[in-house]
């Protein structure tokens, strides 16, 4: 369980809070001349990053504001949060290492993060 | 001119007291109640010249005055209590003050009801139901915040102190359709202090 915090009502338990996917993806302003590819990449393709991923969370229980967050998807920590219209503010992932020498995370090999790879993907 | 028909989402439930007397619960019913959305910084004077008591602008944050209590809901909406049948003409006045100010008020008298919770054990029964901090220090008296208590949706309003006789008071403003729910809930919630065990109620009638 998280404890997320909201930027208008501060610490609140997760149970309060709806999720709501990837943040910072640009409705198309003429969807009308758009091919069905480009239209399903707006739709449906997300980045899924492994690692630090920008996504938007609603305080369904409380404000009810939508408002972004970045996450760190491998360890669930919350690096910092931000309303909506307001410049992504700059983080870093560097987590706690483990004792040889890995990012925390998934103990399986196919979504490890690669040295020279950090936004995500596998092997 | 109350509308003999008009009857509260608890009205079959007695008030409860627990041996001792470390808790009380009882409907506050049909109490007038608006949800006003404004720009607060706009709306602020507005709302002051008629209600007495400006916007609360933060979390937990409310306003008293004579004519109201308002409750900070989100950085643009308000939750307004006033008294039984006073909520009309007061949406009608401050839509007057709020002319040329884009803003919407909408009467939700007959969508909540409140359920005090009082006495020493108060604290410590919402805490089981709920994921606020209740420490006295987290949340204060004359705080108001939106929450989950058990599976329902609910404002928490302390209304009276810690250190008045007989403790603190919760009013818990809980929506119709999850308020016998919820009184079922909290009368459980109090059961290990000495509050008896209520009975859900199915099939009752919600007009007369
Ligand atoms: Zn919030």
């Amino acid at each position: 369980m998280f404890v997320i915090t909201c930027p208008y009502c501060g610490a609140r338990d997760q149970t309060e809070f709806a999720y709501a996917h990837e943040a910072h993806i640009a409705r198309p302003t003429d969807p009308e001349s758009m091919s069905d590819a480009d239209w399903a990449e707006f739709v449906f393709m997300r980045k899924n990053t492994k690692g630090i991923y920008a996504e938007r969370w609603m305080h369904a229980a409380g404000c009810r504001k939508f408002f972004n967050a970045l996450r760190n998807t491998a360890t669930d920590e919350f690096l910092a949060v931000y309303r909506i219209g307001e410049p992504m503010p700059e983080v870093s992932a560097e987590g706690p290492a483990t004792p040889c020498g890995e990012q925390p995370g998934s103990g399986n090999d196919a979504v490890k993060i690669m040295a020279d790879d950090s936004g995500g993907g596998g092997r | 001119m109350a509308d003999p028909r008009r009857r509260s989402p608890l009205a079959h439930r007695a008030p409860l007291t627990a041996e001792g007397g470390t808790l009380t619960i009882a409907e506050r019913p049909l109490l007038g109640r608006l949800v006003l959305r404004v720009d607060a910084d706009k709306g602020d004077a507005a709302v002051a010249t008629v209600i007495g008591a400006g916007l609360p602008k933060a979390v937990a944050e409310t306003a008293l005055s004579e004519a109201a209590t308002i409750f900070w809901l989100s950085p643009d909406e308000w939750m307004i209590v006033t008294a039984a049948e006073a909520e009309e003409r007061l949406a009608a006045d401050l839509g007057a003050a709020l002319a040329g100010i884009h803003h919407q008020i909408a009467v939700v008298s007959d969508y909540y009801t409140a359920i005090e919770i009082a006495g020493a054990r108060a604290r410590d029964l919402l805490s089981k139901l709920t994921t606020l901090d209740m420490h006295a220090r987290a949340f204060k008296p004359g705080e108001a915040r939106a929450g989950i208590f058990a599976k329902a949706n609910g404002v928490l309003f302390q209304r009276v102190a810690d250190d008045a006789g007989g403790g603190p008071a919760f009013d818990l403003a809980v929506r119709w359709s999850m308020a016998d729910y919820l009184w079922c809930v909290v009368a459980e919630a109090g059961h290990e202090w000495g509050l008896p065990v209520e009975h859900p109620v199915a099939g009752e009638p919600l007009f007369h």
